[in-house]
């Protein structure tokens, strides 16, 4: 055994590793919950590719077979109802779970100089799970599926310049057809993995490098308060919060398995009551409540501005919010709750 | 005259001339590939709709036909002649349906209306539904891009 360690330890070199984390600590103090988030959202990550992997088995991503194949699955296919529902799920909670960590972040200001960059991959991150769930939510090809991509992918028209191009890219043409399902297909299941690999690991650096941020108000106290190590306690403490949230995610997906509408058909009308999965809930309401015309334009092209406006100012965060201590950081706080508020009140109206 | 120093070192000046070589290059690879991801669209010139199946449609109702890969949406006007639309909402692409009560057309995704001549009237939409042009040939209606 020992002579297999040593060999190990001579080409990995893994003494490195196992040395940082025995000395690696986590802050404790009334926020250290948010901790918990980053290694959460792993785990549904961890979830979504095995369970996805398991679904690209037997899913076919063509106009004829993608609807078909849903049912095939779900109603043949041994457990294959549990394995959709759990990656649906999931997905849900991942998502859920991903805007805790970012809000979390974003409240306690963690992304304030030296960690800009973490931020940054982070929200790439989060771009990243929302065309996730952007890509899947078409690919069981049903009515409501269809009609929310049509309007999902127009929106990117209204950006001057690139806008129609764009649309282009993501229906592969000017219309929804077959071949935006191939494409939906293909980004979800390699183009973007390949990506969230890519950004997680700088990420993961990152947070690595840095360390765990303090929150402003503990920082300011001064000297170093107490500390959980990170190896075993923290970990073991990780462990449990994972057993909670399988144990919730697979009890809900039992009990409420999602549906699969009829086979969307491009000639047809678009479905009453269409809805987007309901991280884009407030997007939706916003368009709905946009009048044609504001002050003589194009109410879409503001509202779709507007929002990528606000998408850029948040990308861009920690360096508008260079002084967080002071009276600029408060203000931009109160901004983040409105935001916040904004998109929770929106998303509750357009389910009334 | 001589200068004393040169204004780029030797190192500065190759790093520059091979990146833009490989920049260059680089632009080479992506320009085609850029053009590969959006293929042409095949919005057809025409489509023809045999007369014998819209002959019985009552004054004032509407049947949908394909066109291309939209729907296009046929209207038998109250004198007998025939008016066509696309049937895809000028707001966010959504297919319209025809509401014969209200004699509108209807966009349920965000509860959009178009009168029954395709001009918008309620909702988000920014436009009239987009016409296009029917003539009658022989024994079938030949609908095409109006203009
Ligand atoms: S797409 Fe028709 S009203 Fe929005």
């Amino acid at each position: 055994m020992n002579v297999l360690r040593a060999w190990i330890e001579e080409r990995l070199g893994l003494r490195a590793v196992a040395a940082f984390l025995e000395k690696k600590e986590v802050p404790r103090h009334k926020h250290t919950i948010f901790y918990y988030t980053g290694s959460s959202i792993l785990l549904f990550l961890g979830i979504q590719i095995v369970t996805g992997v398991l679904l690209a088995f037997y899913y076919q991503p063509t106009l004829a077979e993608a609807n078909a194949s849903v049912a095939r699955i779900v109603t043949e296919m041994p457990l294959g109802w549990l394995l959709r529902s759990v990656h649906s799920w999931s997905a849900t909670f991942m998502i859920a779970i991903v805007f805790v960590h970012l809000l979390g972040i974003a409240f306690t200001k963690a992304y304030r100089k030296p960690r800009e960059a973490t931020w940054i991959t982070g929200v790439l991150l989060l771009a990243a799970s929302l065309a996730f769930g952007f890509t899947g939510y078409l690919l069981p090809w049903d009515e409501l599926s269809l009609a929310a991509t049509k309007v999902g992918t127009n929106l990117p028209k209204a950006i001057p310049v690139v806008g129609a191009w764009l649309t282009g890219v993501m229906r592969a043409g000017e219309d929804v057809t077959g071949d935006t399902l191939s494409r939906f297909f293909i980004f979800h299941v390699s183009v973007l993995p390949l990506a969230v690999i890519a950004l997680l690991g700088v990420h993961l650096f990152l947070v690595q490098r840095h360390g765990m941020s303090v929150p402003l108000e503990e920082e300011r106290k001064g000297a170093k308060g107490p500390v959980i190590p990170f190896w075993p306690n923290f970990a073991y403490r990780e462990a449990g919060v994972w057993l909670i949230l399988l144990g919730l995610l697979v009890t809900i997906a039992v009990f409420a398995a999602p549906g699969l509408g009829p086979q969307a058909d491009l000639m047809a009308p678009a479905p009453e009551g269409i809805k987007p999965e309901w991280y884009f809930l407030f997007l939706f309401q916003t368009l709905k409540l946009f009048p044609a015309r504001i002050l003589g334009l194009n109410g879409e092209i503001v509202a779709v501005l507007i929002m990528m406006a606000g998408m850029g100012l948040f990308a861009f965060l920690p360096f508008i919010d260079n002084r967080p201590a002071e009276r600029k950081g408060k203000v931009i706080a109160g901004l983040v709750w409105a935001g916040l508020a904004y998109a929770m009140g929106m998303s509750i109206w357009s389910l009334l | 005259m001589k200068l004393l120093y040169s204004l780029f070192s030797r190192r500065a000046f190759l790093n520059s001339l091979i990146g833009g070589w490989l920049a260059a290059l680089g632009a080479a690879f992506i320009s085609p590939l850029l053009k590969y991801i959006v293929p042409p669209t095949r919005e057809p010139d025409q489509v023809s709709v045999p007369l014998a199946e819209v002959q019985d449609l009552a004054a004032g109702s509407v049947q949908g036909f394909a066109w291309g890969n939209k729907p296009g949406l046929l209207k038998k006007a109250e004198d007998g002649s025939f008016i066509a639309f696309v049937g895809v909402c000028t707001h966010l692409d959504c297919n319209v349906s025809f509401v014969a009560e209200k004699r509108r057309f209807y966009c349920a995704c965000h509860e959009g209306w178009y009168d029954e001549n395709g001009i918008n009237v309620a909702g988000p939409p920014p436009a009239p539904l987009r016409r296009l042009a029917v003539s009658v040939e022989g024994d079938a209606l030949i609908v095409k891009k109006q203009g």
